[in-house]
Formats: C-alpha cells, structure tokens, sequence
C-alpha cells in the first residue's frame, strides 16, 4: 500500500490510536482497585490524624476508624464524631477552590468548637514547592490548638506563633492559596457550628 | 546526523557539548516551576529519563510504517502514552509520591526534550541506539535540574531534600523559592558551562 496516501494515513492514524488508548484503559482499568483503595485509606487515615487518634500500623486504620469515628448528617452536611481522650471531638471532610484547582482534607474541632485540634490535607493541585507546601507537616501542625475567635480563623500570619489569635502563618510565595484555604476552612468551620446548634 | 553514532559520542552530546538544557535551552518550563527542592525535581526527572529513553525506543521501532504527515501527532501520541503509565503507576504503588508531584506528572508531556529527541534522532535511527540517546538527553536534563535545585533548596529554604543544613541564624533567600531565582541560575550555569567550553575550544 502507498505509504504516503492518504488511505493509509488515516488507517494507521487509527490503528496507532486505538493500540496505545486501549493499553492504557487496560492499565487503568487494572490499576483501579490498588487507587481507589489507596484514595479511601488515604482519606480515613486523614480523618483519624486530624482528630488525633493513634493506629499502630497502616493496616490497623480501616478497623480503628471503624470502631472509634461516628458518621453523622445534619441537612445533607456530614461530619465525624469521636471520643478522644474522654472528650468528644467533631471532624469535617472539606473541599473547595484554591489557586488551581479542589483542595481536599480534614478539619477536626474540639466539643466546643473553639479550638482546632487537626488539620490534614488530603488532595491539592496547587504549584509544588509553592501552594503545594500546605500538605507539607509544619504548615498542617500550626493549626494543632490554635483558638477560633469569633467563628473565623485567619491564613496570613508572618511568623504567627500565638495559638490564642486564630492566625496560622501563610505560605510564603503563595498567598492566593492560603487566602482561598482560609476561606474553605471558614465556610466549614460555620457550618460545623450551623449543624450542631 | 550519521545514522549510527556511537555510544560514547552520544553520552558526550547529550552530557555536555549538546546538553538539552544549557546549549539547546529546552525543558526550560520545568527547569523553573519545579527546581526549588531536591526531592520533587528528582522525582520528576526520573520520570522525564524514563519518558524520553522508551519513547525513543518506540519511535525507532515503528518509524518506518509512520506516514510523514502524521508523523509528529503520533510521536506526541506515543509521549503521552508513557506520561499517562507513569501517572497510573505511581498512583498505584508510590501513591505518596504520586501526591507530592501533583500536576507535574502530567505536564512531562509538554517537555520539549522529549519531543525533540524522538524527532531529531529515534526518526533516523535504530531502536537501541535511540534508546540510549533518550536516555542520556534525560540525565544530562537531570543532572542540570539538580544543581539548579540544590542551590534553590540549600538558599530558600536552608534544606536539602528536606533535611535542615543551614545553622538556626539562616534568613532563607524569598526569591530563591520563586521562579525568577531559576532563571538568575539558569543563566549562571550556561554562562559557566560556556566560560569551559570556550576554554577549552570546545564550543560550537
């Protein structure tokens, strides 16, 4: 067959596409369950961090949750409950905008819903290195106790280490994630307090 | 281009006197947006050797049934294919990794260097040997990109790959974290690499 015509062209065109898109949806297909798995154990495992329960080991996570976290819905709004220490400890899954696309962790609160007692990142797709850092530990352990005045906490400190003025340093180089950040934990932490009231 | 380089000649190329990063200035995107610590720049010029070495291996095999008129769309068919089973695969079994790279997996596709090596050497040349030529396009683009990181993350931050080795006192260097420190070292590396090769009369 000519190689240059056009008939040629387009059935190979084809043929080569159909070959590459139908190994990779095979991969995908095949690597499904390991992801999903991956993507639940990482979510669970956030939840317990964020209200600070301890697992042994990574496998013991799906029956601690299990038997310690309490899933609960007010009005379509879910969250978590779960006795930490004898005291009882609220946990909210939170999505929202950021600088490039859905931000996704764990907001724990303590009974009161005073004080931030975890936080945990658990899917960003903000600039590594820059936006990106907020799933980094020093960033995520700043808000461990930190107080919640007025119902609002504040992403814009420079060096902030009060745990008594509800502000949490900002990530340098990236303040248009901390700011839409500061506005997702607001919206929940409202409606965590709407929910329970 | 001779239709069979040897080994050495290739490795010396794509090492030094034909480096994709400071002679060719390709992969720049990346080489600024991902440079400012160790792990993730590391992390993703594996990825990028990887990408490079098999989609040489694969346009040199099938190149002599690739019309010419589609020849580019099929190369970047054949780029995006690996990209997207490098993503799979982190996602199921390194899927810490595959958190921390975030959005650069995918952006590996738009990497000049590997679009570049298919079309200038695997079109016109035998499988293996194009294997090798995408192999070491990928390290010399390594190789660079970490020391470029290395002076970012050491200034920026006071770490390296994640380890604090400055003492307490270090006022870490802002900019250092930004963009617009990757190309003052960029622009230093060649300036340096250049002075050497001039030197030596080596330069092309």
């Amino acid at each position: 067959m000519n190689r240059r015509g056009l008939t040629y062209t387009v059935i190979f065109t084809f043929l080569a596409a159909f070959v590459f898109v139908a190994v990779l949806a095979l991969t995908a297909e095949g690597t499904r369950p390991r992801v999903e798995l991956n993507q639940r154990l990482l979510e669970t495992r956030a939840i317990l961090e964020a209200l600070g329960i301890e697992y042994p080991a990574p496998d013991q996570i799906p029956g601690i949750y299990e038997e310690r976290v309490r899933e609960r819905t007010e009005e379509d709004f879910t969250f978590y409950e779960a006795a930490v220490d004898g005291n009882t400890r609220w946990a909210v899954r939170f999505s929202g905008a950021g600088l490039w696309g859905t931000i996704t962790g764990v907001l724990a609160l303590n009974e009161e819903l005073s004080r931030i007692v975890g936080f945990e990142i658990v899917d960003h797709n903000e600039t590594p290195g820059l936006g990106g850092r907020i799933s980094e530990d020093w960033f995520s352990e700043q808000f461990d106790g930190e107080r919640i005045p007025d119902g609002t906490i504040g992403i814009r400190g420079d060096g902030d280490t009060d745990p008594e003025n509800g502000v949490v340093d900002a990530v340098t180089g990236a303040t248009r994630t901390s700011q839409a950040l500061e506005g997702i934990l607001n919206r929940y932490i409202r409606s965590l307090q709407g929910a329970l009231q | 281009m001779k239709s069979q380089a040897s080994t050495v000649t290739i490795l010396k190329e794509n090492f030094w006197t034909n480096n994709p990063i400071f002679i060719q200035i390709l992969g720049i995107c990346s080489t600024l947006a991902v440079t400012n610590n160790l792990v993730n720049t590391g992390i993703m010029t594996v990825g990028v050797v990887f990408v490079t070495s098999f989609t040489n291996l694969t346009v040199s095999l099938i190149k002599s049934f690739i019309p010419r008129k589609v020849r580019m769309i099929v190369q970047t068919l054949i780029i995006a294919f690996y990209v997207i089973i490098v993503d799979l695969v982190l996602r199921a079994y390194l899927p810490e990794i595959s958190k921390a790279l975030g959005p650069y997996v995918g952006l590996i596709i738009t990497n000049c260097i590997i679009m570049g090596r298919a079309e200038a050497f695997a079109q016109s040349n035998p499988p293996l040997i194009s294997f090798w030529d995408g192999l070491t396009s990928g390290l010399g683009y390594m190789y660079v990109l970490l020391a470029i990181a290395f002076f970012r993350e050491l200034l920026g931050f006071g770490t390296l790959f994640g380890y604090q080795v400055m003492p307490d006192g270090f006022v870490p260097w802002t900019i250092m974290i930004m963009a617009p420190s990757a190309f003052f070292l960029l622009g230093l590396f060649i300036w340096t690499a250049k002075a050497v090769m001039l030197r030596k009369g080596g330069a092309r």
